[in-house]
């Protein structure tokens, strides 16, 4: 068996991301049938919700598909599935069986006669392109990728579609996907909350896969957190109700996008999962500046592991975030110590977002001995906070974390935890009922009760302390994944 | 429109929502909050329903306030000894990970030397050792009256079993670890002399892997003094030599072990 690839290897031949993330709750052993893995084909019989399972075979090494399904798209879901099934080790080698050998033999056929073809071209007069009747490797029925043949039995053998058709065509399918989405709202609103359908989380689970479908990846994520509010607290229906009116609000704007503000057009469109190139972020003018690397928090979002770098400009005061994720033993990012300060350039995605890409880092992140001013400089009292928190929420309500530092110390509202100064407190969010939090555990013994300097993220729900700015050190105290998941240091 | 108008329209809207529009008419909308919803393309209850809901959202999110001030919760007791270096506390992680048969002197040396646990560790300690009551006795030692604090209000944090009573001579003495008699006459001599007896004997094969909870022992066990010429010996063995990944283990625990005590030296 060949060296298998890394799970960033498949993404990158998915044919957009909706497919991977769609791929991902499929890339499991117990669905699978007859999986087997000889030389460079990788093969199995995927249960979908037809009677007859979907026969899919890979070849890792000359790029090429098969599925008995019937996505348009190559590689279907079901075969980056297979891949990443393949990726974890999860697939046994054996004898190749005869419909894979049939399939290999067929494409080895077709490869032949391809180089044969170009060959022959190559002889030709430049200028003429492909003469009519011979193989042409943009046909759709075979291709090249770094010289590589690439055979794809995957019909309909059709040219591929130019760039605004594409994007003419995921606008269709997100405006359809948001109607569904405030039709399905509109139902819950009118049977009400406490209908018994809202406990069962495939009513949630649907809804998620259909906006997968439509494009509005984002969307479908917050659907599923959504679901997860359910019966969580005593108030539950509250947080439910307010995050239905977000989705509608959303649900609205993406809709009207063409005739909003252009910086509120690409938050909206942004929130709803309308997928920015990291080409194109990175090719925007920078932000350059010293960034204070003043938080970090993983939160676990379906299969994925999602870490949060929270970043503040020395000069600027601009907060901004670098995410990294980490599918199963996989490696978050370890590249931006919390406490520790970077000179570099961020990039920042369309709109007055607070999602940016580092670019170019004119040092390695460093522990200066002003950090712990700076940081001391940039906390607020919780008053202050709040009002910084508003800003940014005022301008899109749809922020579920807003980083914020402040000058607190901790306080009890009877068995919760809170911030709290003279201006007022804050409500720590509480774990999981059975968890220890491990957040207000450290806080509670690194502060021994008097005020510090803390960076926390404003949730709906409460605060989540993230880092303790002490005089001699940043004390990173946020949520950590799990590492039997993902590698997490 | 006031905080409290505001709270009181969800109220509403809660009420509402919970029925649902098929049973109940959704509630006029107060002041600015009229206007924001006003559409006349909005026919049904449940779209009227849906775009108060979402208006009062975001202005109740972006109206974010304090909540009430709160009393000061009371501070442990001052503690004059100074908190452990931040090596130090990164040490301690790598050897409850790597090497937690050291965890024990880590703690009697901390205590000894007269360091304070820094206060980051405390949570982990504790909960690390709430069934062990000799090893949650050192650390309540070595944590001062913000110990004793920090069990009071996190009740995570308690022992799992009634207070046990501890005998100053477990507290204060490392657990005695099983060296067999020809490797526990090592225990005196100097590094040198250990580390080429040890250097030897895993060349020739005599001490292999099936030894290596023994030798584990014997270094974490032997003289101070001793580390650094054992770990340039067995640092010397042959990378090619059988053994020499047992060599390098062993290493690994000496360096460890010789930082780790060089750290929390005053």
């Amino acid at each position: 068996m060949s060296a298998a690839w890394s799970v960033e290897q498949v993404a990158s031949v998915a044919p957009s991301a909706s497919a991977m993330s769609a791929a991902q709750p499929l890339a499991t052993p117990s669905r699978w049938s007859q999986l087997g893995v000889a030389g460079t084909s990788v093969w199995g019989s995927f249960q979908g919700s037809g009677t007859e399972p979907y026969d899919t075979i890979a070849d890792h090494s000359r790029l090429g598909f098969s599925c008995s399904c019937l996505s348009r798209q190559t590689p279907c879901k079901h075969a980056l599935a297979l891949l990443l099934l393949w990726v974890r080790g999860q697939v046994a080698d054996t004898v190749t069986p005869s419909h894979v050998e049939a399939w290999l033999q067929r494409r080895r056929a077709a490869s032949s006669r391809a180089m044969a073809a170009a060959d022959n071209e190559a002889g030709e007069p430049s200028g003429g392109g492909s003469a009519p009747g011979k193989p042409d490797a943009t046909d759709g029925s075979s291709a090249t990728v770094d010289g590589a043949v690439i055979v794809d039995e995957q019909p309909p053998p059709a040219p591929p579609p130019d760039r605004d058709a594409t994007r003419n065509d995921r606008v269709v399918r997100m405006h359809a996907g948001l109607a569904e989405l405030d039709r399905w709202l509109d139902d819950r609103i009118r049977t009400g909350l406490a209908d018994s359908s809202l406990a069962r989380y495939a009513t949630w689970d649907q809804l998620a896969a259909r906006l997968v479908d439509a494009q509005a990846g984002s969307l479908a994520n917050r659907v599923r957190r959504l679901a997860g509010l359910v019966g969580a607290s005593t108030n539950w229906h509250d947080d439910v109700l307010a995050e239905l009116g977000i989705l509608h609000l959303l649900a609205q704007a993406g809709r009207r996008i063409e005739v909003l503000p252009s910086s509120l057009a690409d938050a909206v469109a942004t929130t709803v999962g309308w997928q920015v190139r990291q080409a194109d972020v990175i090719a925007g003018v920078p932000d350059t500046d010293e960034w204070m690397i003043a938080g970090r928090s993983d939160v676990r979002e379906d299969r994925i592991e999602v870490r949060r770098h929270w970043l503040r400009g020395v000069n600027s005061g601009r907060w901004a975030l670098a995410l990294s994720f980490a599918a199963y033993q996989q490696s978050l990012d370890t590249s931006l110590p919390v406490g520790s300060s970077l000179h570099a350039d961020l990039h920042r995605y369309p709109g007055p977002a607070l999602r940016a890409l580092v670019g170019t880092r004119y040092h390695d992140p460093a522990i200066h001995p002003n950090v712990a001013a700076q940081f001391a400089a940039s906390a607020c009292s919780i008053a202050d906070g709040c009002a910084e928190v508003g800003v940014l929420l005022a301008s899109e309500p749809w922020l579920d974390r807003v980083p914020v530092t402040v000058h607190a110390r901790l306080a009890r509202t009877g068995r919760a935890w809170a911030l709290a100064d003279h201006t007022g407190s804050m409500p720590i969010l509480a774990p999981d009922t059975r968890a220890f939090d491990a957040g207000v555990a450290m806080l509670l013994a690194v502060s021994e009760g008097k005020p510090v300097d803390l960076t926390v993220e404003w949730t709906p729900h409460g605060v989540i302390p993230l880092s303790i700015h002490l005089p001699d050190r940043t004390v990173d105290v946020g949520p950590r994944a799990n590492t039997t998941f993902v590698s997490a240091a | 429109m006031t905080t409290e108008s505001m709270q009181e329209h969800w109220e509403q809207l809660m009420t509402v929502a919970m029925l649902g529009t098929d049973r109940r008419n959704p509630p006029t909308p107060p002041g600015p909050l009229a206007d924001l919803v006003a559409d006349t393309a909005r026919s049904s209850a449940s779209e009227r329903m849906l775009a108060q809901v979402a208006a009062c959202t975001a202005v109740r999110r972006a109206g974010v306030v304090p909540g009430p001030v709160l009393d000061e919760i009371a501070m442990p007791d001052t503690d004059a000894r100074p908190t452990c270096i931040p090596a130090a506390i990164e040490r301690w992680h790598y050897i409850t990970e790597s090497w937690p048969i050291l965890e024990d002197e880590w703690t009697l040396t901390l205590i000894s030397n007269g360091w304070r646990i820094a206060p980051e560790l405390l949570p982990a300690m504790l909960l690390r050792h709430r069934s062990d009551a000799i090893r949650r006795t050192r650390v309540m030692v070595g944590a001062g009256d913000a110990g004793r604090w920090l069990v009071g209000h996190l009740p995570d944090l308690e022992p799992r079993h009634s207070a046990v009573s501890v005998t100053p001579e477990a507290l204060h003495s490392l657990p005695k670890l099983p060296i067999a008699p020809e490797l526990a006459e090592m225990l005196d001599w100097p590094g040198a002399k250990v580390g080429t007896m040890l250097a030897q004997s895993i060349q020739t094969g005599s001490l292999g892997h099936s030894h290596k909870p023994m030798l584990v022992n014997l270094v974490a066990r032997i003289h101070q003094e001793a580390l650094t010429n054992l770990v340039d010996v067995l640092t010397g063995i042959d990378p090619m030599a059988t053994g020499h990944g047992l060599a390098t283990v062993l290493v690994d625990l000496a360096s460890t072990r010789q930082r780790m005590l060089s750290e929390l030296m005053r």
